[in-house]
């Protein structure tokens, strides 16, 4: 395959660029023809904005006080949101790979592009299997787009291998609440957080991932919460909170253990609510009986003190609500991770009643919708088991084809590069996914795409994975098409259009069933709109866990947004999970939990070190997260120049004492080494982190890429990449590396 | 109030006398003045007054007062006046003439301005020397076919009456309000579209002064129209009009947004006061160290606070006054004073402590 | 329109987590669209993660106003210190370097200094300021004094601030506990370094003070 030849051409012609506020977005006297009522492109938080159009531009925003999730309230990212539209980089017409052509690219009449695309998917299945294709969406997508990607894999395409970025995200914490409670969805609204008597956050930082979630947190605390914040690093909210448990990475279901030992040994447990609801406390019991105090700050690097503390303050608490995130799920054990914070919330008793919760913060846009309907390898719509027969039965009759004739379980996200690196998988589609950026070890990930008979990308702008493309097709933004998402709390929300696609770009469900249609399978894929492809989506999810079948368009504007699950029109939908009486179609009334006997499960949950830990060689830990003003691979937000412009570029965030060793000060080119690879950027010296851990955020590509030092090992259960610890070593670089005459957006 | 009012009520009375004298001398003892303008002149006398009272009690305020002195102090030294005429000539020409920062904080902004002040200068320049008597145009006896231009009674120039020259000297006020009255419409069209102009305009302040310029420009226009195309068709009443609108104009001077006419070349000085400052040596922070304005600003704002009554001394080591701290390290104080309270009211937080040598075993140490 | 009685800012720096968001939405605001007038301040990067955003909190006599050689700053009726006029700033520097508070920007460019008028486009139409609207962890509020007594029981709005021997009074309350003192000491922290968790160096005299 032809390999990246020029990225400087490339760059020059598709961006990154930066795009500030310039003539009708800088005007302060301009009506808007309307202002629409939306959510924010970015994060699982999913905040309400209004969007302000003129002339098809989205010109500007209107915060959307009325929305009662963030009532105004918007990151740096939401506010300069409205600058990715009418971008310069913006694809306005398919392209095929060219290498005569300078950018690498010459563009092509959208018909003949798909005309070509359907053509490779015909060859490549009929010489390699329908396997050898394989799909791979992006949890950003709308859920009607993300429906019909799954149910186009399944049904036009028939191959096993779709999978999608979710799994470098949600997919840890989800498998977990699977485990336990049988559902995957943040048990409570966030408005439980308020009146929590302690607010327990483990490996999130809150400020700058999901900074809405800081309002509810600090009102919590007004209200006399206590915060206790488990983190290698003093983020943001870490600096004021009441207790901070600086763990080690990678140790933390050893902390959860641990303050599970304290609460039996000090008689914390909710006896009555373990023997009513739950089943396997025993052996939890019996497993945690050997994480005493100190073996338990042995492992984690956490003062004994402060264990025993934390453990006091949630086992006497009556109210309480534990959230995570990345911090504790993105590890190869991230499921024991998840399981053992699951155990002290079953063992406290504080579950499914006001003021009592726990939630995984989604990190993506639509984490949660992405996951229930399809595009996950195992899944089919209504978060129904892809080996359930049962399951296989109700959605192929909903889709009017045979159960037979459905692919089994694929490949997750990873696998299916290392399938693509030994020929198994042939030819790719991708949409709304920059594996180059996300994934670890990504310089695997460039030699594998090297490798592919046919790739096809589908997005709005050219992203770096994309420059690998044969050919590209013109998506659509966020802003110009509608559809729903469910954000963080499981509520069911609305995006609607404010401008018409450009070009020849068009909405992305109209591009997948073109593809269909240019197979000559276009029998499931003639929707004319979300709408309509909503509607099946209810009715596919029907009698699942994840019932959307109650939710509409006009419901979720009336109510501002439907929390799942809705079984009927009627029915008002569910905020908080496992109260006595709500709807649930697996214990059907035998208790609050989606298990038939209705209780919940304890889980072992088993401490393991990370699959790299430090040794002679790599004597340091290397954790990787975000920055407030970028999001994931940086496809959107490294073009947005205010954005850019407000953290630049990635710095190596390491503590003095480490600096002093290194002889390093604040601002020098250091180079951060592991066994996959080395990068070279400028320290940020601070004594805000552990001395033995060294930070890189990760939204930047090529030799600025912190992937390029991850590791690639995985979750057994959930397959999430082991992003946040794997071994690493420093050294001052001896000159600024070549990347340093790029443009800070650029790498 | 007694003393300040009363300084400037002796300078407006004086400026008033100086400028009725110059009158009556530069018209020749009235020879020259044309009685018909005399509404126009006692106006001029009034804005006289009202001007220079305002400007004198201005003047007097402390910042002022001191920026004043410094100001002239600092141009007129003579190391470096040569220097500051150089820099005088240039300012005067990209800050005056053309109002480059004007054109920095819009285009709009910037037409509207240059438009109206170069429109407005010409009709000065015209104007006020006709109506003190001390520019008038004669012809030669015996010769209708030139004009001699009288200054101050004496004869200057002589142009042909049917030539451009006269063409375009007679119809100055012309040229003058076909620059104003764009200048005004742009004006007027970003205060009613810009909303940021909507919120802080007031009418007196920001609309009045467009009004009596569009008045003034548009009466005086049809003046011309009158006696030109329609026989001097309603000319009186056209004159009596102009002259309401001139007068008003006249009057408000002192009062609203056209006493920036007067206040404004003060900020020429800035660059003398910030270059010379500096050259006398920057002010380091007492708090952070690093350099934030020049030591004679601070001395004289220093001083200027203690004038108005205000107390930012400190009794502290490092600084005898809060004027010495950044404003950086201003900013960051009231953040760390409020932690503080916040600190002490809930408990110290626990601090965990690590050493990077336990971290490592000792062969992991390189 | 004035900006209604009943609405004030109130100001808890101890919540900011830095991220901007106040900045970024502040060039929004028409009165001065593009430009920022909120300072976002890193208090001391290297020891602490302690943010801050500085409004302008409208002093009842604002030292900016009285210092300023050319009369260009006003306080409106409702108590909102403007912005520079535009035809009478002499871009002189004397509010940027005299407001208690650090507030004033110079725009060099324009020869004009601009501020924080609390979005006088849009309080003065009954809107909350864009700042307080979009943050994240409503360091910045805006609201009635009733709403933020019953959401925040254990804090109390304070106006007064002292510098040396002289007491400033705003329109703009910060949060303090709610215990005495009633004020903020400002320049009691004239030695401190930043406040909240830090990870402690071992070494004996290392790292800042506070």
């Amino acid at each position: 395959m032809t390999s990246v030849v020029n990225e400087r051409s490339t760059m020059e012609a598709f961006g990154p660029h930066r795009a500030y506020a310039s003539g009708l977005r800088l005007a302060s006297g301009v009506e808007p023809d309307r202002v629409v009522n939306t959510h924010c492109c970015f994060c699982g938080q999913q905040c309400g904005i209004q969007l302000k159009v003129k002339d098809n531009e989205v010109v500007g925003f209107e915060p959307w006080t009325d929305f009662p999730f963030n009532r105004g309230m918007l990151c740096p990212k939401g506010v300069k949101r409205y600058l990715q539209g009418a971008h310069p980089d913006r694809l306005l017409r398919a392209y095929q790979r060219d290498t005569t052509a300078s950018s690498g690219f010459a563009p092509l009449a959208y018909d003949q592009a798909i005309h070509r695309v359907a053509e490779a998917i015909g060859r490549i299945q009929q010489a390699h299997g329908d396997d050898a294709f394989a799909v791979l969406t992006g949890a950003s997508l709308t859920t009607e787009k993300a429906y019909l990607v799954g149910k186009f894999a399944r049904v036009c395409l028939r191959t096993a291998n779709i999978d999608y970025n979710g799994r470098l995200c949600m997919v840890s914490a989800a498998a977990g609440n699977k485990k336990a409670f049988g559902i995957d969805r943040a048990a409570n609204p966030w408005e439980d957080i308020l009146p929590a008597e302690v607010v327990w956050i483990s490996g999130a930082n809150v400020a700058e991932c999901a900074p809405i979630t800081t309002e509810y947190v600090w009102q919590a605390r007004e209200n006399g919460a206590r915060i206790i914040v488990v983190d290698p690093r003093i983020t943001p909210i870490a600096r004021t909170c009441d207790l901070f448990l600086p763990v080690k990475p990678g140790r933390d279901v050893a902390l959860f253990n641990g303050v599970l030992h304290l609460m039996i040994t000090h008689g914390w447990v909710d006896e009555t609510f373990v023997a009513r609801s739950t089943v396997g406390f025993e052996a939890v019991a019996e497993h945690v009986r050997a994480w005493t105090p100190a073996r338990t700050a042995e492992v984690t690097g956490v003062p004994e003190s402060a264990i025993r503390q934390a453990a006091e303050w949630w086992g006497t608490a009556q109210t309480s609500f534990l959230m995570h995130a990345r911090g504790i799920e993105h590890h190869s054990h991230g499921v024991q991770n998840v399981l053992g914070a699951i155990n002290i919330v079953l063992a406290s008793g504080r579950i499914g009643r006001p003021g009592c919760g726990y939630a995984t913060i989604t990190g993506q846009g639509n984490g949660q919708g992405g996951r229930e309907h399809g595009q996950k390898c195992d899944q089919l719509p209504g978060a129904r088991d892809i080996s359930n027969p049962e399951h296989r039965a109700h959605v192929a009759r909903v889709w009017g084809v045979e159960p037979e004739s459905l692919p089994g379980a694929g490949v997750d996200a990873y696998e299916i590069f290392r399938k693509i690196d030994k020929g198994e998988i042939r030819g790719l589609l991708s949409i709304c996914f920059n594996p180059k950026v996300s994934l670890p070890d990504n310089n695997f990930i460039t030699r594998a795409l090297e490798k592919l008979d046919f790739y096809v990308a589908i997005d709005f702008f050219l992203n770096e994975t994309a420059r690998h493309a044969d050919v590209v097709l013109p998506g659509s933004l966020h802003e110009e098409d509608e559809g729903v998402v469910t954000q963080v709390e499981g509520r069911v929300i609305k995006i609607n259009k404010a401008v018409e696609c450009p070009g020849d770009a068009r909405q992305d469900w109209r591009i997948i069933q073109d593809i269909a249609g240019a197979l000559g399978r276009p029998h499931g894929f003639t929707f004319d709109g979300p709408r309509a492809i909503f509607d099946e989506l209810r009715a596919a999810s029907q009698g699942g866990v994840a019932d959307y079948s109650g939710i509409t368009y006009e419901k979720i504007e009336r109510q501002f947004g439907v929390f799942w699950p809705c079984p009927s029109e009627d029915h008002p939908g569910t905020p908080r999970l496992f109260e006595s009486g709500s709807w649930n179609p697996v214990a059907r009334g035998t208790g609050p939990f989606y298990f038939p006997d209705g209780k919940a499960r304890f889980n072992v949950a088993a401490y393991t070190p990370p699959a790299e830990d430090t040794d002679a060689d790599y004597p340091l830990m290397l954790t990787t997260g975000r920055v407030v003003s970028q999001f994931l691979s940086g496809t959107q937000t490294r073009r947005i120049g205010p954005l850019v412009d407000q953290y630049p570029e990635p710095r190596i965030e390491m503590h003095p004492q480490l600096a002093d060793r290194l002889a390093v000060r604040d601002g020098d080119w250091v180079t951060a080494e592991t066994r996959r690879g080395d990068c070279t950027l400028r320290a940020l010296v601070v004594t805000t982190i552990r001395p033995d851990t060294v930070f890189i955020p990760y939204h930047w590509p090529g030799r600025k890429s912190a992937n390029q030092l991850t590791i690639a090992a995985q979750d057994p259960i959930s397959k999430i990449p082991e992003y946040k610890v794997c071994a690493v070593r420093l050294r001052k670089a001896a000159a600024a590396p070549d990347h340093a005459v790029l443009e800070p957006q650029q790498g | 109030m007694g003393h300040e009012a009363s300084k400037a009520i002796r300078w407006g009375l004086f400026t008033t006398t100086v400028l009725a004298v110059l009158i009556v001398v530069g018209s020749r003892n009235l020879a020259h003045f044309d009685a018909a303008l005399v509404g126009y002149t006692f106006a001029t006398l009034f804005a006289v007054f009202g001007i220079t009272y305002r400007y004198v009690m201005w003047l007097q305020r402390p910042p002022t007062a001191l920026y004043w002195r410094r100001g002239w102090q600092v141009f007129l030294d003579r190391r470096y006046l040569l220097g500051n005429l150089r820099v005088l000539v240039w300012r005067l020409l990209a800050v005056f003439a053309s109002n480059n920062f004007i054109w920095r904080r819009g285009r709009k902004r910037w037409a509207a301005h240059w438009l109206i002040m170069w429109g407005c200068v010409l009709a000065a320049l015209i104007t006020f020397p006709l109506v003190f008597g001390w520019v008038h145009f004669d012809m030669p006896a015996g010769d209708f076919e030139h004009y001699v231009v009288y200054v101050l009674g004496f004869p200057t120039m002589t142009f042909p009456v049917e030539g451009v020259l006269a063409f375009l000297v007679f119809h100055g006020l012309v040229w003058a309000a076909l620059l104003v009255i764009p200048g005004v419409m742009i004006a007027m069209h970003r205060r009613m579209r810009d909303h940021g102009a909507g919120a802080v305009q007031q009418f007196g302040e920001d609309f009045l002064p467009l009004i009596l310029l569009f008045a003034i420009s548009v009466t005086g226009l049809m003046l011309t129209a009158s006696y030109t195309w329609m026989r001097g068709y309603a000319f009186d009443f056209l004159a009596i009009l102009h002259a309401i609108a001139v007068i008003l104009t006249l009057l408000w001077l002192p009062f609203g947004k056209f006493f920036h006419i007067l206040q404004r070349p003060a900020q020429i000085g800035v660059a003398f006061y910030r270059d010379i400052g500096g050259r006398a040596g920057l002010a380091a922070c007492a708090r952070c160290g690093q350099e934030y304005a020049t030591r004679m600003q601070i001395d004289d704002l220093i001083e200027v606070e203690r004038r108005l009554g205000y107390r930012y001394e400190l009794g502290d080591g490092q600084a005898d006054h809060y004027q010495r701290v950044c404003p950086q390290c201003r900013r960051a104080m009231l953040a760390i004073a409020q932690g503080m309270l916040w600190s002490s009211a809930r408990g110290p937080v626990v601090e965990p402590m690590f050493d990077i040598a336990t971290m490592m075993s000792p062969q992991q140490e390189r | 329109m004035p900006v209604a009685a009943n609405t004030e800012f109130f100001i808890d720096p101890s919540r900011c987590i830095g991220c901007q968001a106040c900045v970024q939405a502040c060039e929004e605001c028409d009165t001065h669209r593009g430009h920022a007038m909120i300072h976002l301040e890193y208090i001391e990067r290297a020891q602490s993660t302690q943010t801050t955003p500085v409004v302008c909190m409208h002093c009842d006599s604002p030292t900016c106003a009285e210092v300023c050689p050319a009369d260009a700053i006003k306080r409106t009726a409702d108590g909102v210190v403007q912005s520079a006029r535009k035809p009478r700033c002499i871009a002189c520097s004397n509010c940027v370097l005299a407001c208690p508070f650090g507030v004033p920007k110079m725009k060099s460019e324009f020869e004009l200094m601009m501020k924080c008028d609390m979005c006088y486009d849009r309080t003065s139409v009954g809107k909350k300021p864009m700042c307080a609207t979009v943050c994240p962890s409503q360091a910045l509020h805006f609201g009635t004094r009733e709403e933020v007594e019953r959401l925040r029981p254990r804090a109390q709005p304070v106006n007064r601030f002292r510098f040396g021997q002289q007491w400033i009074t705003t329109k703009v309350n910060m949060m303090a506990p709610a215990a005495p003192p009633a004020y903020i000491d400002v320049t009691a922290a004239m030695h401190a370094g930043p406040t909240g968790r830090r990870y402690a160096l071992p070494v004996v005299g290392a790292g800042a003070s506070g």
